[in-house]
């Protein structure tokens, strides 16, 4: 037996569990509708047309089926599982116990689906009934059983990574393992991708959606990318939120578009697909409905300008709780209007801003591929428990948090303290230039809270 | 001198702890900042490991309250600790209150500063008013 199989027997040995037949999900797999595979839809609409995404999970299978109606009925392109937050900690006992009581009390008791105890065999009814790609979307570090679910389920689509699934969500979970587990859910979808269309992975750039720098954000994007291309993975994304300056975004996309593309040839791996998602704002959202929408309309514009394949949505409801289908379903038809009407846009570069940024990521990476570890999880581990990789605003104890960020006059994020990051230092220079540095820690803190809230 | 930070219980919220671990340092304090997701117990267990003459305990979410009516129990257990200034500040009920109802319940709970819902730098503002009150003779 291979270690995969050891694997997949010690993970499966759980009461909650159905019993896998996995003969039968290879078959499954192999015959899935092509229109399952997000990967294919890329495919097909690369040129002409923006996938529009929301976000979304409810603990009964009626719910989420009723959700998923709302959602087709507004034209949704690729549609979400949201996974509720025990099944992510993987207390499976939790979960059973609290969709029991959403299903008798007809009150949601989970802040998602949870799809471990519903079970491959359940969902897999569903997602084939209304045969549109369907993305998981969960934050957990061990996520083996819920991806062998997810796949057996035709869920084609898998968010997250062992960096950006941990360090905005944990406090102490190990980082090691967590890559170690990573490794295991890239391998699995690897082989699922050489039955029929590749499954896709997508990393999850938001992080802690807090003043992160577009250089930490797309050095994370590079390394979960390599991380999964290493395994075998064939169809990726790299994703990013909204940052608040129009422009740092358009550089954001062109950079990252350009160094995915050079260092998954550097592993010879040009021919995976990859791709780019684009988050709505991710940080603190206005309270006043309006203003909410007119910042997610505001976001499309940005999604457009910077030629995003993918956007994953927000609702007008983001700063009161889990928004309502209603709501969800009318982000979506205004997201695909405003996509309908935009058209002529123009061409926007920032060559000096693309040089800065291109520098950084590539000193950070070659500080990266430099540690004297033999694999490349064990280079990006030592990196971030050394702090030449450190997000701001992350609560795990392995980060470093000595990197300081503030926006400059243009809303621009800027680094006013490097910390361990080996940000080269004309950039360095340049991005404290663009700063006001004579004021005093007070102020400097005082503008940080001002900065974080710039939506509000 | 000596201050040993954080937040407590199951709350995760990093961005005001982070802000008052920089604040803290810009006024001269040595700062032990044990993160979100602290449990009482490694509260007093810095102090009593790093020789803290603060604590200052931060809750966003709310569950301050739920672990504050512990706080006199849990620090008689340690030796030499009456002289600790035990501040708590951030959002310290669930829902919504007045701070003249919550200040007092919490001092009953053994804190000597209790900030609802004060700006970061006031907050701070008071702590270096106190120390300055009880030092001098």
């Amino acid at each position: 037996m291979s270690l995969l199989q050891e694997e997949r027997k010690i993970i499966l040995n759980n009461e909650f569990v159905d019993t896998f037949d996995f003969a039968e999900v290879k078959e499954f797999v192999t015959n899935a509708s092509k229109d399952l595979f997000i990967s294919h839809h890329f495919k097909q609409k690369a040129k002409d047309k923006m996938l529009v995404q929301p976000r979304g999970g409810f603990p009964t299978y009626k719910k989420q089926f009723a959700l998923y109606e709302f959602f087709v009925e507004a034209n949704v392109d690729v549609l979400p599982l949201t996974i509720d937050s025990n099944t992510r900690l993987n207390d499976y006992a939790t979960a059973s116990k609290m969709l029991r009581l959403s299903e008798a009390n007809d009150v949601d008791m989970l802040n998602g689906y949870p799809l471990v105890n519903h079970g491959y065999r359940t969902t897999r009814k569903m997602i084939t009934h209304f045969n549109k790609p369907v993305s998981l979307r969960h934050g957990t570090p061990d996520a083996r059983l819920l991806i062998e679910t997810a796949i057996a389920s035709g869920i084609f689509e898998i968010e997250g990574g062992p960096i950006t699934y941990l360090l905005p969500y944990s406090k102490n979970f190990p980082l090691d393992k967590a890559f170690l587990y990573w490794k295991y859910v890239e391998r699995v979808c690897a082989n699922y991708s050489t039955l029929n269309e590749p499954i896709n992975r997508e990393s999850f750039g938001p992080l802690t959606a807090t003043l992160v720098p577009p250089a930490i954000t797309i050095v994370i994007q590079l390394l979960e990318m390599l991380l999964s291309l290493e395994e075998g993975v064939k169809s990726f994304s790299v994703s990013f939120a909204q940052n608040g300056s129009m422009t740092q975004d358009i550089v954001t996309g062109a950079v990252l578009k350009k160094l995915a593309k050079y260092y998954a040839e550097q592993i010879d791996c040009a021919d995976a697909a990859i791709h780019l998602v684009y988050h709505q704002w991710m940080g603190a959202f206005p309270t006043n409905r309006d203003y909410a929408e007119q910042l997610i309309n505001i976001s499309t514009v940005i999604a457009s300008m910077v030629g995003a394949d993918k956007i994953i949505t927000k609702t007008r409801e983001e700063a009161v709780g889990i928004p309502t289908k209603e709501a969800n379903a009318k982000t979506v038809a205004n997201t695909q209007y405003t996509l309908r009407i935009l058209n002529g846009l123009p061409n926007v570069v920032d060559e000096e801003e693309e040089e800065i940024l291109t520098l950084e990521v590539q000193a950070i990476m070659q500080a990266v591929f430099n540690d004297a570890a033999d694999t490349l999880w064990r280079k990006v581990f030592n990196s971030i428990k050394n702090g030449i990789i450190d997000v701001p605003f992350s609560p795990h104890i392995i980060n470093h948090n000595e990197m300081i960020t503030v926006r400059d006059a243009k809303k621009n994020i800027r680094i006013i303290k490097r910390g361990n990051v080996p940000i080269p230092d004309r950039c360095y220079a340049y991005e404290k230039a663009q700063c006001d540095l004579t004021k005093d820690t007070t102020s400097i803190v005082n503008d940080i809270i001002h900065d974080i809230g710039i939506m509000q | 001198m000596k201050v040993v930070t954080g937040v407590v219980g199951n709350d995760i919220h990093v961005v005001a702890n982070r802000l008052i671990d920089l604040s803290l340092r810009a006024r001269g304090f040595e700062v032990f900042n044990l993160g979100v997701n602290t449990y009482l117990e490694e509260f007093f267990d810095a102090v009593v490991e790093t020789g803290a003459e603060i604590l200052l305990i931060s809750s966003l979410n709310g569950e301050a309250e739920g672990w504050g009516r512990e706080v006199k129990a849990l620090k008689a257990q340690y030796k030499n600790l009456d002289d600790l200034i035990m501040m708590i500040g951030g959002n310290l009920v669930v829902g919504s209150g007045k701070a003249e109802d919550i200040v007092p319940r919490y001092k009953k709970y053994g804190f000597d500063l209790v900030c609802h819902q004060v700006d970061l730098n006031t907050g701070l503002d008071t702590l270096e008013a106190f120390i300055q009150e009880r030092n001098t003779p």
